[in-house]
């Protein structure tokens, strides 16, 4: 029990570290130097010292928005199974928690945005319902046929009962976590799904929403996006862990590995790909969904 | 083993479903050709025979390296086919078709292998292939994107026949094969020849033979 | 074994002689050999003189023989008459054509000759596939626009069609799956011996997927386009073939498929199948005759008409069988003499239009008077045979108490012949003020032949010889038997 609040407390912690991570590869791949790896860091300190404004037109939403997102995060990265420590929140059906945890997030961020009238944010948060609708069976179908298969509903019983001894479920599970991926990008806003560095009106999907947000409301968004991209990270890796395995520091320190490959082939694809046309999204995500679909005619079959 | 490979197959087909350009089905096509050497070679493993192994080697040869060449010289580069617009038809709406089919496929063939005697995923995947070689005829206007989708269905068939496990004697397949190449090549030809003559390379000239 | 050699060596070995050389009158003169010599060897089968060769792979029981003297029949009409379309053709672009038109020819009688003989399965597909093949570039002879897309259509649509055949033909193998002659599923003589082992589920999805993908060779609905532009745009020796032979040879997967059924309990099902798209063949092909203004095409849908009316046939069984086979075989003599007429017409006036054809009894005599007599034949006149087959059809009918239909298939019957009569006559007939050119018609070998064929077809109507009748009782008997 104390390693896991350990290992959450260091999990909340470096949240912030991966995006600075990310920032710094991304620079030195386009050949600049790019910001410190603990930029992330400096701007949250700094968001802390601004004052918090609010527009006239807004209501208690506005107020009660960032903060509910932060707490849902908060409680989704409790239920995450890292490494092989059990996390601190684990019954049966707590994929469907998390699930939902998201979409409260989501919806007061959406609210929020809406709150403040402006018609930037309505934008924003128009494409943002839209693309979750598609996000969602993605979610579902992948992590429902693997509950289905395994036959239990709780995240950490389902990634420590699969044993890979055999090769079909191998490839299966590198291929559920291509639909994870696509996922990760789409509720995160990379690339190709949005652009995170530019702010025009054209490409913001997740920037446009917080756009009149300062100071303590800013802080507690930036922060929520760090911790949104790391838990999505981690699990996508919880798909790879060599579930033979028993060792925890081995684990952990996979699990650190597997994040960083998961770093370079997000780097790697946010310099290498433009954005794709609002219209053809849905499509994308369609197929990370059909994926799923996939999985889950073949194995509910297959395991008869 | 073959069920990953055949549920491999199945990714294929749901790429062809989402992308939109003449290279990517190309590709897909490569890659099909590939997994079904591969599907081909895996029962092999214990008896090395030279004889066995004529069908698997040609059937890489033609599929994955003589037809893609073939298409992709004198069919890309002769004349001026705009690569990545393709046709003005739903993308979304193709491949929410394309689940739907398997969906059903996969559905049936598990029906089936409860009454006769099939594996059912080889089958189903086969079958799918059949089924979206036959979409992708159907609902798309470039010319070469139907001699690809006829290409994919005849994948299709030939999975159907390793998967039912018939013995097909070797000569038969590999006359097959060379009639879907002669098949292709005069394909070709006839593509070429549309495009000159028509001035356009979809099937939107070729409706002035009805009554 | 030398018989095999003959019958399908020689026209492959001078079809790919042909490749080495350009000279059209020789290769004409050569065609006419290899054409005869198969003509002979087929006769032969057919009237028992010589027995055929025994082999797994090669069957020929009676079916194979008469379609094969339908073939060769056919073949050997269209070989000896072609130079003259060939040679002096309406449009002067096509050297490559005629190049490698005795080519195409050969291989072509090679392929279908391998597809009839052919006792299993797979080689059959195979060879049919081959005969598409062949087919499609003496399609493109013209080198027009028109001739494109109906190359492009017949090549994809009848392509496909036999992919959904091949899958019929696996189904067909999954079907024997667990029988003990599993590992010979595809030999047409071992599924027959053994088909009430057969899985029936598998057997009707083969039986399906094999009607509705030979049909688009066939010519039959729906998926005639491919094989009616296909004819209405090529020069008329090949229009002859495919609409008299080529049809044929796939309708005999479809009887093979028939034969393996009629020892089980699918018989019936089959039968409904075929009796359904022959009626619909028929609704088509009178719906398009009367839109149809291309004269080739009108015969071409004649052609479907026919097809459908053989379909109907074979649905319906007993006398109904009888007059489908004979109605195959007076269908293909008439329909060679139906397009050499035509492509006469084709030559003379240089249109495919029925607007443009005027005065066809009087400017040129003996084409119009052998048109008017072929068409006369076509829609059943006595003493014709195609009047005595369609009358053993509604004798079936009649005798199947199936008065709803048989009254729907005259009804038709009727408006085809009145469609097709109002176009003909008005070919025939009509007369027009600005009329250019003269024509001057002598009697030509094609006019002979057209005559010697019209006039066995009026024999056969009459008379039928001993080896015919033996043959056609044989092949009933493959059909009809006790379950």
């Amino acid at each position: 029990m104390l390693t896991s609040i350990l290992i959450y407390i260091f999990f909340l912690a470096s949240a912030p570290l991966f995006i600075g991570v990310v920032n710094k590869l991304k620079s030195r791949l386009t050949g600049r130097t790019g910001p410190s790896l603990f930029q992330p860091y400096y701007d949250l300190r700094r968001l802390l010292r601004k004052e918090t404004i609010y527009a006239t037109s807004a209501s208690i939403i506005s107020r009660i928005a960032p903060v509910i997102g932060f707490v849902s995060l908060l409680f989704a990265g409790m239920i995450l199974p890292i490494g092989f420590y059990k996390p601190l929140i684990s019954f049966d059906g707590d994929i469907i928690l998390f699930a939902y945890l998201f979409g409260l997030a989501r919806f007061f961020q959406i609210l929020g945005a809406m709150d403040i009238g402006s018609s930037f944010e309505g934008m924003g948060a128009a494409r943002e319902a839209t693309f979750a609708v598609f996000a969602e069976p993605i979610y579902f179908f992948t992590l429902g046929s693997l509950a289905f298969i395994f036959g239990c509903t709780s995240m950490y019983e389902i990634f420590h009962s699969i044993s890979l001894n055999n090769p079909a479920f191998l490839v299966f599970i590198s291929v559920a976590s291509i639909s994870v991926f696509f996922l990760m990008i789409t509720e995160t806003s990379r690339m190709p799904v949005d652009d995170p560095n530019t702010h025009l009106e054209l490409t913001m999907i997740h920037e446009v929403m917080i756009l009149d947000n300062s100071g303590l409301d800013l802080f507690l968004y930036q922060y929520t996006s760090y911790l949104k991209i790391l838990i999505y990270a981690t699990f996508t890796s919880n798909f790879f862990n060599p579930f033979n395995v028993q060792n925890h520091y081995l684990g952990f320190s996979i699990y650190i590995m597997i994040i960083f490959i998961l770093i370079v082939n997000l780097v790697w694809i946010e310099t290498m790909m433009g954005r794709f046309k609002l219209k053809s999204i849905p499509q994308y995500l369609l197929f990370a969904a059909s994926i799923g679909i996939l999985n889950i005619l073949v194995y509910s079959f297959f395991n008869k | 083993m073959e069920n990953v490979l055949n549920i491999l197959f199945c990714l294929t087909l749901l790429y062809l479903g989402t992308t939109t350009r003449i290279m990517a089905y190309l590709n897909v096509f490569v890659t099909q050709g590939i997994l079904l050497f591969v599907i081909l070679i895996l029962p092999l493993f214990n008896k090395f025979s030279a004889y066995t192994f004529i069908l698997p080697v040609m059937i890489l040869a033609v599929k994955a390296v003589l037809i893609p060449i073939f298409i992709k010289r004198k069919i890309m580069l002769e004349l001026e086919v705009r690569k990545s617009i393709e046709s003005d038809f739903q993308q979304f709406n193709f491949l929410l078709l394309c689940v739907f089919t398997m969906i059903t496929v996969f559905v049936s063939a598990n029906m089936l292998a409860k009454y006769t005697l099939i594996d059912s995923i080889p089958f189903a995947a086969a079958f799918s292939t059949i089924i979206i070689g036959l979409y992708i005829i159907i609902f798309r206007k470039k010319l070469i994107v139907h001699v690809i989708g006829f290409l994919v269905m005849e994948n299709g068939i030939f999975l159907l026949g390793v998967s039912i496990a018939s013995e097909m004697p070797f000569l038969i397949e590999l006359i097959s094969l060379l009639d879907i190449f002669v098949a292709v090549f005069l394909m070709g030809i006839a593509i070429n020849k549309i495009s000159s003559t028509f001035a356009v390379d979809d099937i939107t000239g070729l409706d002035e033979l009805k009554d | 074994m030398n018989i095999l050699y003959l019958l399908s060596g020689l026209p492959l070995a001078s079809g790919a002689l042909f490749f080495t050389f350009n000279n059209l009158k020789v290769k004409y003169r050569l065609s006419i050999f290899t054409a005869g010599t198969h003509l002979i060897i087929t006769y032969l089968l057919f009237a028992g003189f010589i027995a055929p060769p025994q082999n797994a792979w090669f069957n020929f029981d009676s079916l194979t023989k008469l379609f094969l003297m339908i073939l060769s029949n056919v073949f050997f009409w269209v070989t000896a008459n072609s130079y003259k379309y060939i040679k002096h053709s309406p449009i002067e672009k096509i050297e490559k054509s005629r190049q490698i038109f005795y080519n195409m020819t050969n291989l072509y009688l090679f392929a279908n000759t391998l597809a009839l003989i052919s006792n299993h399965l797979g080689l059959y597909w195979v060879a049919l596939e081959s005969t598409t093949l062949c087919v499609a570039p003496l399609i493109y002879f013209y080198r027009d626009k028109e001739s494109l897309e109906a190359m492009w259509k017949y090549l994809f649509l009848v392509s496909v069609g036999l992919a959904f055949a091949f899958i019929g033909i696996l189904f067909l193998t999954l079907s024997a799956h667990g029988t003990e002659f599993m590992d010979n599923a595809l030999y047409i003589t071992v599924l027959v011996s053994g088909a009430s082992k057969l899985n029936l589920i598998w057997l009707k999805a083969g039986f399906i997927f094999i009607f509705v993908g030979l049909s688009a060779k066939i010519g039959i609905a729906p998926i005639h386009p491919g094989e009616v532009d296909a004819v209405s745009n090529s020069p008329s020796p090949v229009a002859a073939l495919i609409s008299a032979s080529l049809g044929g040879t796939a309708l005999m997967g479809v009887l093979r498929i028939l034969q393996i059924l009629s020892w089980t309990s699918l018989l019936q099902f089959a039968q409904i199948l075929l009796i359904i798209g022959g009626t619909v063949s028929l609704a088509v092909a009178l719906i398009f005759m009367f839109r149809v203004t291309n004269y080739k095409r009108m015969i071409a849908y004649s052609s479907v008409e026919h097809m459908g009316i053989v379909l109907i046939g074979f649905g319906i069984g007993g006398i109904a069988l009888t007059g489908a086979l004979l109605h195959l075989i007076f269908n293909s003599l008439n329909k060679t003499a139906f397009f050499f007429m035509a492509g006469n017409i084709h030559r003379n006036y240089k249109s495919r239009e029925i607007g443009r054809i005027y005065s066809l009894l009087n400017n040129l005599r003996w084409t119009g008077i052998l048109f008017l007599i072929s068409f006369l034949a076509v829609i059943a006149m006595p003493p014709f045979g195609l009047f005595f087959s369609e009358l053993m059809l509604l004798q079936g009918l009649i005798a199947n108490n199936q008065f709803v239909l048989m009254t729907f298939i005259i009804i038709l019957l009727l408006f085809i012949f009145i469609g097709m009569s109002r176009n003909v006559f008005r070919m025939l007939y009509r007369t027009t003020d600005k009329s250019t050119r003269t024509f001057n018609e002598h009697f030509e070998f094609s006019h002979l032949s057209a005559i010697v064929l019209l006039c066995i077809l009026a024999g056969l109507g009459i008379f039928i010889p001993e080896p015919l009748a033996k043959i056609i009782s044989d092949v009933t008997r493959l059909f009809v038997h006790g379950i």
